[in-house]
Formats: C-alpha cells, structure tokens, sequence
C-alpha cells in the first residue's frame, strides 16, 4: 500500500467514525485552494495536464481551458519537464522546491515549484518567487547555524521551547511564535511564546482539543509545514471540479496551497489573525505540538525561509526526547535511591505482603503518593490517605477491567472515569494501579489527593458547540479572552519516571517471586532428602530397637520354660511382666513406625463412597466388639468425597473404636453423621479457619462415653498420651488419636473435639 | 527325599539371641539337619564360595536351604541374596528370609529377587516355634530339593 492510499484510509476512517462534527469535516479534500499559487495535475500515464485551479490567468497569464490537456513538455519545456518527472523517482523534500521559469508574454515569470505524487497524477504547484529569495546552501546554513547553536546550548524543555519560539521569530518576523503543547488528550497550551510587546501575551492559556480536530492533527503529521499568507484570501477552485482519472475530488492532504478549512479560518478570524503558519513538532511519529505563527497582516513566506523553519522544528523535535527525559533529573535520581532501598530490603523478606508494607513511607514516595493500598487476595491494607476499604473494594472490579493487555493504569482525574470516586475525590482524584498478579488479582494502588488547579483558557472552551441552520457544524467560539476555570476533582499528573518507577517495582516483585519459587524448590528437595533420612531412620529403628527387645522377651521365656520350677511363682511373674513390658514396648514402636509412615505414604485420592466404606468399617468393629452392646446410628446417608480409602478407614475405625473402647455405659452409642453448612458449629468453625468461601462438610462421631476433662482436651491427640493407667480401657499405645489427627491432616482437613465429662465426646473432622 | 537330611542348614543372622531362639527352636523339632551360622554377609559369601577362613571345602558344606536376614553389618542380607540369585549353581537353594522388617518394600524386593520365602520375625515365642516346625517341615518333609552338584 502506497503512503497516499494509507493516509487516504486513514483519514476516511477518522470521518466516518468520528461523531464529533468537526471532526468529520473532509479538510483533505476541500476542491478549493488559496490564491498566492497555481495548482495543476498531471497524469502520470499520458503527461498531460488533467486539472488545474482557476487562478491560471492572473498568475501565468493562460486560462485553465488553454492549459488542460497540454503535456508537460509542451508547457514546460524539455528539460523541466523532465526535472519534474525525475521528481517522482526521487525524495521530494530534497528536491523542492524545483525552480520553474516560464516565458510570458513579456517577461520571464519565476517561480518555486512543488511537486509531489497523488496515486497516478503528479501534483505541480507554483508559488511566484518573493524577490527576497535566500536560495543558497550558504544561506541556509548561515540561517540555521545560529538558531540551532542555541538551541542546544539549552539545558531543560522550557529553555529549548522558548528558544526555539525567538528564533523562529526572528527567522520568519512573525508577530507572535508560540510553541504549543497537546497533552495525551488532545488539547493543547502555550508553553512558550515569542510576542511583539504591544500584543497580549498567550503563553499558559489552555485550549481544548477540539481546536484542533482529529484529522487536521493527523495531515500536521503528513505535512510539517502550513502556511496561510493571507486569512482573507479568495478560495480558487480547480477545473474541472472532480479528477478525471479518479472521478473524485483530487485529495490534496499534501499540497501546500491546499484550502483551509472555513471552520479554521473563521477560528483564526476570531482570533484576530491575518496570516499564519504552522510548523509540525512530531516525536514518534505522533503530534507533540505546533509552533504556532501568527501574523496580525497579510504575510507571505518565502519557500527558502519555510524550509529553515522546517529544519529546525525537526532538529527541535528529535530534541525532544532528551529534554523530556533530563527534567527532574534530580527527582528521578530521588526516586531510584528510594526503588533500590526499597528492592533491597524487600528482597530480604520472606514474604511479599510483609515486605512490601514494612516500610510504607517508601512505597508512598517512590512514586509520589499519599496513599496506596494492597490488594491482595480478599485482604486489603491501606497506608496514608486513601478511600475507605469498602470504597476500594467497590473500586476493583471496574478497575481490573481498565488494563487490558497494560499491567499500569494511571490517571490524574479518576472521577472523571469512574464517577463514584467524586466521593472520595479528596483523597482519590489521582490513581496509578500496578497489576502484579492477574490470576490472583494482586494489585498496588497509589492515590493522589485533589489539586485545585486554576486553568487559563484561550477563551470558553465550553462554548464551542453552536447549532445553526439545524445542522451540528461546529462553530469556532467568538471570544478568545482569557477564560479562567477551578479544575476539580484532578490531582497532579502521574509523571513518566513515577509511572516508571511503578513498573520497575513489579518486575522487582517478580523477580522477587520467581526466586522464592527457586528457593521453594530447593526446600522441597531439601525435605524430601530429609524425608528418605527419615524413612531409614525409622526403619532401622524398627529392627534396631526390636532386636534386644525380642532377646529380653526370648530369653525371659527361655527362664520361664528351662527353670519355672526353681524359681518358683513369684519368679515367673516377675518374669511375666517383664514380657509384657517387652510386649509393650514392641506396640509403641509398631504405632510409631506406622505414624511415621503414614505422614509420608502417598495419598491414594479416589471418590470414595462413605456409606459403603462406613459398613466395611463397622462390620471388622462388630466381630471385635461383639461381646458389648453398642448401638450404631446413622442419621442420613452420609456423602461421597475425595480421599484414600484405607487412611479414611483407618480413621473411622480409630474414632468409633475410641467412642466403644472408653465407654462404661450399658447401653453404648455411636453416631457418625455430619452437620449442614448452616449448622451454627460449621459455620463458627467456616469463618474462624477457612479463607476461601466454600465450606467443607463438617463430619462427626459422637458417643455416649466418658467424657474428657475439659483441661485435657489440649493434650489428647498428642501421641502417645494417655489419660488413663494401662490396664483400664484395655490399654493401648495412645497413638490412635495422632494417627487420626494426621489423617485428617493430610486430607487438608481439621479434626476436634468436644467433650462432656461422663457424658460422652463428640469428634468433629473435615477432609479435603 | 532321603538325601535332605544329609546336607546342612545354613543360618545367616548376626544377633546372637535371635540366633539362640532360632536354634532352640529347631531343636524342638524332629529335622536332624546339621546346622551352620554366619554371622554377616562377608562371611556367609565366603562359606558358599569356600574362601577365606571356608577354603577347606569340609568346614564348608553346601547347604540345603539358607535362612537369611536382611539388616546384617558390612556387607547386608540383600547383597547376599543378590549375589546368590546370580550364580548359576547357588541360585538353586532356596532362600528363607527371617527379618524384623515388615516393610512391604523389603517383602517385594525380596521376592523379586527369587527368595523362597519371607517370614517377619515374631515376638512371641510360641508363634515363632510355629513357624520354624511349619518351614522345616515343609522343606525337609515335603518337598524334593535339587541334587548337588559335586
């Protein structure tokens, strides 16, 4: 796609989309041109001139009829005409402008020619050359060489613009040179101005962006250079009015004499302009400014003098960058002392929330903040000035939504976004958001307070919008005095190097994360050395330890059976409890063995039905208990979860076993059920421990026993404890309510107790 | 059958009480087999390879059946068993493994590797006395060993 046919498209596409009505005036193709030139179009197929503007007469002594169909050598002689057609082959800024002589009647006519390429028709216009020409080299360099030596001898933007604004003055002797400077949102303010001292200064007047609609912003990128030599001129059309190869107005986005908009022209009107040029300033490809000349005469510029004037708004241009970075170089080195202290000590934290709130002074300063909050998972910590939590949370939701692909967010006028936020405008009217997590939606948001700002305006910007002849054409607004507005519900701008700090912050934070994942891992590997060690120390205890036991309890019984008859049956009991001692010992070392292997056995997750696994368990309990009354109640089916079944049997059995085991009551009974999530127990224990919403089921086994001491209940699932002598309740390791308490802990889940004394204990548990 | 009596068995346990236990238990039944003791592996390779202080083949003879244990100082019961299965000739004796260890690890990597049989040893005596009268018999009473190779 050829550069014409793309700027065509884009301006197309910023007509028909744009519902401002100014906006959608086709200035690209106004048919008309100004009078101080010719225009004509020459197909580049045939050669021959296709249209011309209708100024032919006064300006080259031809009627546009006689010129129509002529071929450019005809009208130009050989050896221009091949000097403009070598022009299409070639850069046209180095070319133009093309000097062009023609012969007249009487004398021999100059001029500067300009010659560029519409899609397949040349485009040759002719501006009589001013008397007063600097058409040299020399000239030129002399014309520029002081104008740009002091432009770099300037150390800041402020300096360079208003530098700039003298020397063009003093290039073009223009009345008044502004430098004007659009913000993100299109208007635009006088940052520096260069003025005749009888004229009111218009430095540091504000004006809104629809002074200078979209498309007139997008052709000031095409053309760095416009110049209007007298507002009141006659508009010339062209002949014929459409294009004869394209059957459409001829678009003449680039031609210099290109008719300016009646919009535009009645705006400079009312501004008391006569004559005016504008030299584009683009940094990146995108409208920075203008320098702005206004003369309050007709005035017209010689080609030589635009070109230095083009030159040195693009030299000012790729200035640009540089200025804007080397402002406030003293905060930007405030606010990097301030980011590296900051990583630093939040590097040595083992936890991010944690380190990024030790030190919240710091988190405030190193973006310039009054307050900021952190939004981490369901929690938020606010420090400083900020909306109240209940406001912030109300505030998330949308504001997730604003960052797109971006990870920042920033503006100095949340209300004006989010309207709720007039609210709290006080303390809220500026919001950066850092996004530090999407999938946790961990943000860090930074608040402003509210900065009254009184704002000089080139006139009401709020009176631009005039309704005439039922139509919505803009009308450019009448009174261009000084206009004062309070701006509320702003804060200062967030600046680029605070904006930058912020992103600099999250891929500390990142990089931060990433190495507690490595270090993570290495813990991991760690323990699961540790848990090999483990593994072998258990084992080798299970044999070591058993070895000398199992020659206590040998040889004990070799006494019992070699010499019972000596020593008589005083002597045999005391070797009989020195068996069973032997016998006990073996048990603690069996139970311990197996809660040790049970903490590291893989868990073996299935859908397990727990009716069904319930009666296996109560089937194995029965055959043991047989000789006791015990009655089983199941209230209601009990559900199907996630588990391993053996561990999960293991755990009913030690449970139910328990509620059997200390129990003295004729009639025994033990209950396995579970609560309803709006059980006043489940619920109590769903907000005291659980951190996400959905509740786990709360299961139960209750029975009529007796009891634990309210002051033992700390100690029962420590293993090996036991509350009562060996002999009573048949005994035991005490290592069942551990291994039950370890089960229900690697399930994820929680297990307690509540207790009655004499009266029977309730076990409560959750899995999952 | 006959010839099953004749050759030894060889015990390999380094406890000296579990080893007394043992031996009071064979005693009990009516196996007349002979019976020899290792007390590491190092020792009990050398008993079947006739090296070191085994080198006069007599102090040596090839046994029917070997009772093994698996923790053994220097050189462990495993290695034993590995080197065992591995040779053409002793890989035909059978293999009981008498341990403490009821790890079923240990149940699997045994039988993987060829053992006749895996018995955990008990604390109680009587059982104990069960199970050696239960294995003897099985292996001297019941079932046909390999002839030796001589």
């Amino acid at each position: 796609m050829s550069a014409e046919v793309k700027s065509q498209n884009i301006l197309e596409s910023i007509t028909d989309s744009d519902l401002d009505p100014d906006d959608r005036e086709p200035i690209h193709v106004p048919n008309l041109i100004q009078p101080h030139g010719v225009l004509l179009a020459i197909s580049i197929e045939t050669e021959r001139i296709v249209q011309v503007s209708m100024n032919t007469q006064e300006i080259l002594s031809l009627e546009p009829e006689e010129l129509l169909g002529q071929s450019l050598t005809e009208f130009l002689g050989e050896q221009q005409a091949l000097a403009v057609k070598k022009c299409l082959s070639a850069d046209f800024e180095h070319i133009n402008p093309l000097p062009i002589e023609l012969t007249a009647i009487e004398s021999v006519l100059h001029f500067d020619g300009i010659v560029h390429r519409q899609a397949e028709i040349i485009v040759l216009e002719l501006e009589p050359r001013l008397p007063t020409q600097k058409a040299s080299f020399d000239n030129f360099y002399r014309f520029v060489q002081n104008p740009l030596k002091r432009l770099q001898k300037t150390e800041n933007l402020e300096e360079l613009c208003t530098t700039l604004a003298q020397e063009i003055k003093a290039v073009t002797e223009f009345d008044r040179v502004m430098v004007y400077r659009l913000d993100r949102d299109g208007a635009g303010s006088v940052i520096a101005e260069a003025v005749e001292s009888e004229l009111e200064p218009f430095l540091g007047l504000h004006y809104p962006a629809t002074d200078i609609p979209k498309q007139a912003k997008y052709l000031y990128t095409l053309n760095l250079l416009r110049i209007i030599p007298d507002l009141k001129y006659e508009p010339v059309k062209l002949f014929p009015d459409l294009n004869p190869l394209s059957d459409r107005p001829l678009d003449l986005s680039m031609a210099v004499l290109r008719g300016i908009s009646p919009c535009h022209i009645e705006y400079l009107h009312n501004m008391g302009v006569a004559a005016t040029m504008c030299i584009s300033l683009v940094k990146d490809g995108q409208l920075w400014g203008l320098i702005a000349c206004h003369h309050n005469s007709p005035k017209k510029v010689d080609y030589q003098t635009r070109t230095i004037c083009e030159f040195i708004g693009q030299i000012v241009a790729s200035e640009l960058t540089s200025k804007e970075n080397s402002q406030d170089s003293d905060y930007k080195i405030k606010l990097k002392s301030i980011q590296s202290e900051f990583v630093a000590s939040l590097s040595q934290t083992e936890d991010l929330e944690v380190g990024l709130t030790q030190n919240p002074q710091k988190l405030l300063d190193l973006v310039g903040a009054a307050g900021v909050a952190l939004s981490f998972g369901s929690g938020i910590t606010t420090f400083g000035n900020t909306p109240s939590k209940s406001a912030i949370k109300g505030l998330l939701p949308w504001l997730a939504t604003q960052f797109d692909r971006d990870i920042i967010y920033e503006t100095n006028g949340l209300a004006q976004s989010y309207p709720e936020a007039s609210d709290y405008a006080d303390v809220a009217s500026g919001l950066m958001a850092l996004l530090v997590s999407r999938v946790d939606k961990t943000f860090i948001i930074w608040f402003r307070p509210e900065v009254k700002q009184t704002v000089d305006w080139g006139g009401n910007p709020y009176k631009t919008a005039v309704r005439s002849d039922g139509t919505l054409r803009m009308s450019p607004r009448k009174s261009f005095a000084k206009w004062q507005e309070v701006v509320r519900e702003n804060s200062l701008p967030w600046k680029a190097c605070e904006v930058e700090a912020a992103l600099e912050l999250r891929s500390s934070i990142v990089g931060i994360v990433l190495r507690k994942a490595d270090e993570l891992a290495l813990i991991n590997k760690e323990l699961s050395r540790s848990n090999v060690e483990l593994d072998a120390f258990a084992y080798i205890a299970s044999h070591d330890l058993k070895e000398p036991l199992r020659g206590i309890y040998n040889y004990s019984s070799f006494l019992i059976e070699d010499y019972g008859q000596i020593l008589g049956s005083d002597g045999a009991d005391k070797l009989n409890t020195l068996m069973r001692l032997a016998h006990r010992m073996e048990d603690l070392i069996n139970s311990l063995l197996h809660y040790s292997r049970l903490g590291r056995a893989e868990l073996l997750l299935k859908s397990v039905d727990l009716n069904n696994l319930l009666a296996g368990v109560l089937d194995v309990i029965k055959v043991s208990a047989r000789d006791t009354q015990v009655e089983f109640k199941i209230p209601r089916p009990l559900p199907t979860i996630k588990g391993d079944r053996t561990q999960i049997e293991e755990l009913l059995t030690n449970l139910i076993s328990n509620g059997i085991k200390y129990n003295q009551k004729q009639q025994k009974t033990i209950e396995i059920g579970y609560l309803d999530p709006d059980d006043p127990i489940a619920i109590e224990r769903g907000l005291e421990y659980s951190a996400d919403n959905e509740s786990k089921t709360v299961f139960y086994v209750r029975d009529n026993g007796i009891g634990i001491r309210e002051r033992h209940l700390d100690s029962i699932f420590r293993i090996f404890k036991r509350l009562h002598g060996p002999k009573k309740y048949g005994g035991g390791t005490g290592a069942g309510l551990t291994i039950a308490q370890k089960i229900v802990e690697r399930h994820g889940g929680e297990i307690w107790i509540e207790s009655v004394y004499t009266r029977g204990s309730t076990f409560y548990f959750t899995l999952e | 059958m006959k010839d099953n009596y004749k050759q030894p068995l060889l015990v390999i346990e380094d406890s000296d009480e579990d080893f007394a236990a043992l031996n009071r238990m064979i005693f009990k039944t009516d196996i007349p087999n002979s019976i020899y003791r290792c007390e590491d592996g190092e020792e009990a390779l050398d008993f079947l390879y006739h090296e070191g202080e085994y080198s006069d083949r007599l102090l040596a003879p090839r046994p029917a059946l070997i009772v093994l244990d698996l923790n053994l100082p220097g050189t462990d019961g495993r290695e034993v068993l590995a080197a065992l299965k591995k040779d053409r000739d002793l890989q035909m004796i059978p293999v009981i493994i008498l341990s403490t260890s009821s790890n079923p690890k240990d149940v699997t990597a045994c039988y993987r590797q060829g053992v006749s049989g895996y018995i955990v040893k008990p604390m109680d005596i009587k059982l104990l006395e069960r199970l050696v009268k239960n294995f003897l018999h099985y292996w001297f009473k019941t079932v046909e060993l390999p002839e030796i190779n001589k």
